[in-house]
């Protein structure tokens, strides 16, 4: 579906190319395969400081943003549990600068104090104000809290507290940069209009003399199975309860994996799900619901969540829920559904197409994930799996004893 | 060796391919702007139509959200889930979008099904029925958003910042709280249907579309009944300097809100004003962001942006920043103002700006939904889509001095409205 040339240089670098010479842009899409799944405990959130870090200064450029600016460009990045990924869209006749400053940062990040010290203070308030100064914010932190016992998807990628991002000492940065920022755990997409023939040769020029890490990542430890249900309540100042109930899944490439996300978009997709129809549109405890898997590589969750109608509690909620999918377990669901999420699913893929910047995105993340063509041929596995193996999938994963559930109450 | 200390040689774009959109106009006379682009399966057809909110009044200010809002829940021939089950079947979406001087109604699809669903969407516009059961749970959804949006001080922020700009009794400054949701009543929404919503549509259209389609555009919505009611002029002016503060105990940051209102886009003076707001406070390199972030780490992120009303645009600086450091973000903020009033730029700043700008300018322009876009907000603000290009000259040739001086002339601290809550 998205046309692509790859190559590996000699330092391990993954070099993707996705021509599309209509195109007065280019896109340089960097992933390193880092995320908060490689941090530890007391130093959680790392990875996302990290990503901050990386727009500091490196050896010969000294504000990272600003000499892209001066070509013309704009950057970006993200970070989740699995991965770190860094995009440049800039004028495709500008596209050697993007490496200059790519391989410089790759190379020679300079991590000076000042940079440390004030993205600390950033950072700090990025956490308050996506996860303490909203209503629910904290939402995140206390499900995953709850549902991980040992793997660190247990904290969410802005880490686990304030403090662990307080606590970052210079050697932790330095060591983080030297483990993870190789070219040899990292993935270059350049899209746009571009020729396969000149980023080869761009490649070869300012990356190809980074040495590769070669360096054994830890070990992340596999969270054993959940053999009994987890409860946790917790009080807040908001209008009205929420109910969040999660269940464990398989990783993304994992066997069951597409079963649990063929559930979710048969229980949760659009307006006429099951979820939204039997629980919002007919029911009078829910006033919204949700229901996704998180899609993580590792064993991920599926949730279930939603705020209650005024009045209305969280164990109400989770009753009225248990309810739906209990007859969802028993009863299955009709044929038709497959031919929505078949509509759905090619729909997506046509979507996907529209902005250069999320082919890019797309060819990395497959490419992180073993190769790009698992973009088309995860979509191809997903269209052919039939609905009993759907529902033998199900009543795996949607037993009490694998869910864990936060009552969110109201203090009103 | 590499000499990696040497930045690569750059050039910066003079020009920008713009694809003009074809028009053709349906018998009832609304105009239909597209693009075609064969190579995207997708088609989106976005209806734009002009508000007439300014004789609503303020206790029925949500009769036009939920009018759009109801247009999915049920038709003469149609229920809700049957039609929540068709369009979904179909991987069609309905969306609707509501400002402050235009509503949309938009639908996106495969082209393989864009026929299929085109009747069905008529249907929506014409013989919505809007049932009181489903209008019930509408309401209740909204008041209780609106009751979690209340514990947010950016949201609050920006409703106090509305207020205090175009008044309490014009429908721009109205604040939406829960208690509003309750006097809706159904026969307000049928009212507004019928007598006011089809005002002066336009219709936006890109993806891969065919005669087969236009054609089928040109039947289904080529017989609609439109209206043609003009709003009201609205002239708003700069008040003297006021701050509202709104404490809030419990809050781990403050939001700050700080504007007044400029010129239109239509005024001569509007593209030296946009590009005097990029160095001030439009982008990441820009001196708000430099400053409060990434020299004193206050904020995770503070900026400032033109908003577009026919009329005249308005400024706002924006950003949530460390309580303790509230007071002294508005004294740098001040500070920034009064420096791009009164110091020359530097030479490498100015550079920067300039080609960041046309950089940005060009990226988007990338795909023929992103330039549809644009066409649309160029249009209907009575511009044409040469105001891109003219925008792309400008940056290219601005001199300094326009900076300093359409921002001495417009950015006037002793007519700024000042909000803070936290």
């Amino acid at each position: 579906m998205i046309n692509y040339q790859q190559f590996t240089l000699d330092n391990g670098l993954n070099v993707i190319v996705h021509e599309d010479l209509g195109s007065q842009i280019a896109v340089v899409n960097i992933l390193y395969k880092v995320g908060s799944k490689n941090e530890v405990r007391g130093k959680t959130g790392l990875a996302h400081f990290f990503e901050h870090l990386m727009f500091g200064s490196s050896k010969n450029v000294p504000v990272f943003d600003t000499a892209l600016e001066r070509v013309g460009g704009s950057c970006n990045a993200f970070t989740n549990t699995d991965y770190t990924n860094y995009y440049i869209t800039l004028p495709a006749v500008n596209l050697e600068t993007a490496f200059w400053l790519e391989s410089d940062r790759m190379f020679q990040l300079t991590l000076q104090e000042k940079t440390i010290e004030t993205q600390r203070k950033v950072v700090i308030e990025e956490y308050k104000q996506r996860y303490l100064n909203q209503p629910y914010g904290n939402v995140l932190h206390l499900t995953r809290g709850l549902a991980y016992d040992v793997h660190p998807y247990q904290w969410p990628t802005i880490g686990r507290d304030i403090q662990d991002i307080v606590d970052y000492t210079q050697a932790d940065v330095e060591a983080f940069y030297r483990t993870h920022y190789r070219p040899d755990n990292a993935i270059l997409v350049v899209a746009g209009g571009v020729k396969t023939a000149d980023v080869q040769r761009l490649a070869e020029k300012w990356f190809g003399e980074i040495p590769a890490g070669n360096i054994k990542k830890a070990d992340i430890p596999r969270e054993p199975s959940q053999t009994k249900k987890k409860i946790k309540t917790v009080y807040a100042d908001v209008p009205s309860d929420a109910l969040y109930k999660v269940y464990h899944v398989p990783g993304k490439l994992e066997e069951g994996f597409l079963q649990a996300d063929l559930i979710t978009d048969v229980m949760g997709f659009g307006k006429s799900s099951i979820l939204e129809r039997q629980l919002v549109q007919k029911g009078h405890v829910f006033s919204s619901v949700e229901n996704y898997v998180t899609g993580t590589s590792d064993p991920g969750l599926m949730v279930f969540s939603g705020k209650m109608e005024k009045g209305q509690t969280a164990e109400q909620a989770e009753e009225a829920l248990d309810k739906v999918v209990g007859a969802f377990l028993q009863n299955g669901f009709p044929d038709q559904f497959l031919e929505k999420i078949n509509n759905q699913a090619e729909a997506g893929l046509a979507y996907d197409q529209i902005q250069l910047i999320g082919r890019a995105m797309n060819l990395a993340y497959f490419a992180y994930l073993g190769h790009p063509d698992l973009y088309i041929r995860e979509f191809e596995r997903k269209k052919n799996i039939p609905i009993d193996s759907i529902m033998s999938w199900a009543k795996n994963i949607l037993k009490e004893e694998n869910s864990s559930v936060i009552y969110y109450k109201s203090n009103n | 060796m590499l000499d990696r200390s040497q930045a690569p040689a750059f050039q910066i774009p003079d020009s920008i391919q713009l694809l003009h959109p074809e028009v053709r106009l349906l018998p009832n006379g609304i105009p239909v702007h597209f693009i075609p682009t064969p190579e995207i399966q997708i088609i989106r057809m976005e209806i734009c139509v002009s508000a007439s909110l300014d004789n609503l009044l303020v206790e029925k200010r949500f009769i036009p959200f939920f009018t759009l809002e109801m247009l999915v829940e049920g038709t003469k021939t149609k229920s809700s889930e049957e039609i929540a089950d068709f369009f979904d079947t179909y991987a069609a979406e309905v969306d609707t979008s509501i400002g402050f001087e235009f509503l949309q109604i938009n639908l996106t699809s495969t082209k393989k099904h864009f026929l299929k669903v085109l009747p069905v969407f008529r249907e929506l516009l014409t013989d919505a029925v809007f049932p009181e059961q489903e209008l019930a749970k509408k309401k209740r959804q909204k008041s209780l958003q609106l009751s979690v949006n209340r514990g947010k001080t950016s949201y609050w922020a920006s409703q106090l910042f509305k207020r205090e700009m175009f008044g309490a009794d014009h429908p721009f400054g109205q604040i939406s709280v829960a208690e509003d949701v309750d006097s809706v009543q159904r026969e307000d929404l049928i009212r507004y249907y019928e007598n006011h919503l089809w005002n002066k549509p336009q219709i936006f259209l890109t993806g891969n579309v065919g005669n087969e389609e236009i054609e089928a555009i040109g039947e289904l919505l080529g017989d609609l009944t439109v209206r043609s009611i003009s709003p009201v002029e609205s002239k708003f002016v700069n008040k003297p300097n006021h701050r509202v503060y709104e404490e809030k105990k419990d809050s781990v940051q403050s939001t700050i809100r700080i504007g007044c209102h400029v010129v239109p886009n239509s005024h001569p003076d509007h593209l030296p004003f946009w590009v005097m707001n990029t160095l001030l406070g439009g982008y990441f390199g820009s001196r708000l962001s430099k400053n409060i972030r990434e020299d004193k780490g206050h904020t995770y992120g503070i900026y400032s942006a033109v908003g577009s009303l026919s009329s005249s645009d308005y400024w706002m600086v924006a950003a949530d920043v460390i309580k303790a450091h509230s007071e002294e973000v508005f004294i740098e903020i001040y500070r920034e103002v009064e420096r791009i009033k009164h110091e020359p730029i530097p030479t490498d700043e100015l550079e920067t700006l300039r080609n960041y700008m046309a950089g940005k300018l060009l990226s988007q322009f990338n795909s023929s939904f992103e330039m549809i876009s644009r066409f649309k907000s160029v249009h209907l603000s009575g511009l044409d889509f040469g105001y891109y290009q003219r925008q792309l000259e400008y940056i290219l040739s601005f001199k300094e001095n326009d900076i300093r001086n359409v921002a001495k002339k417009y950015l006037d601290p002793s007519k700024f409205v000042e909000i803070l809550v936290g």
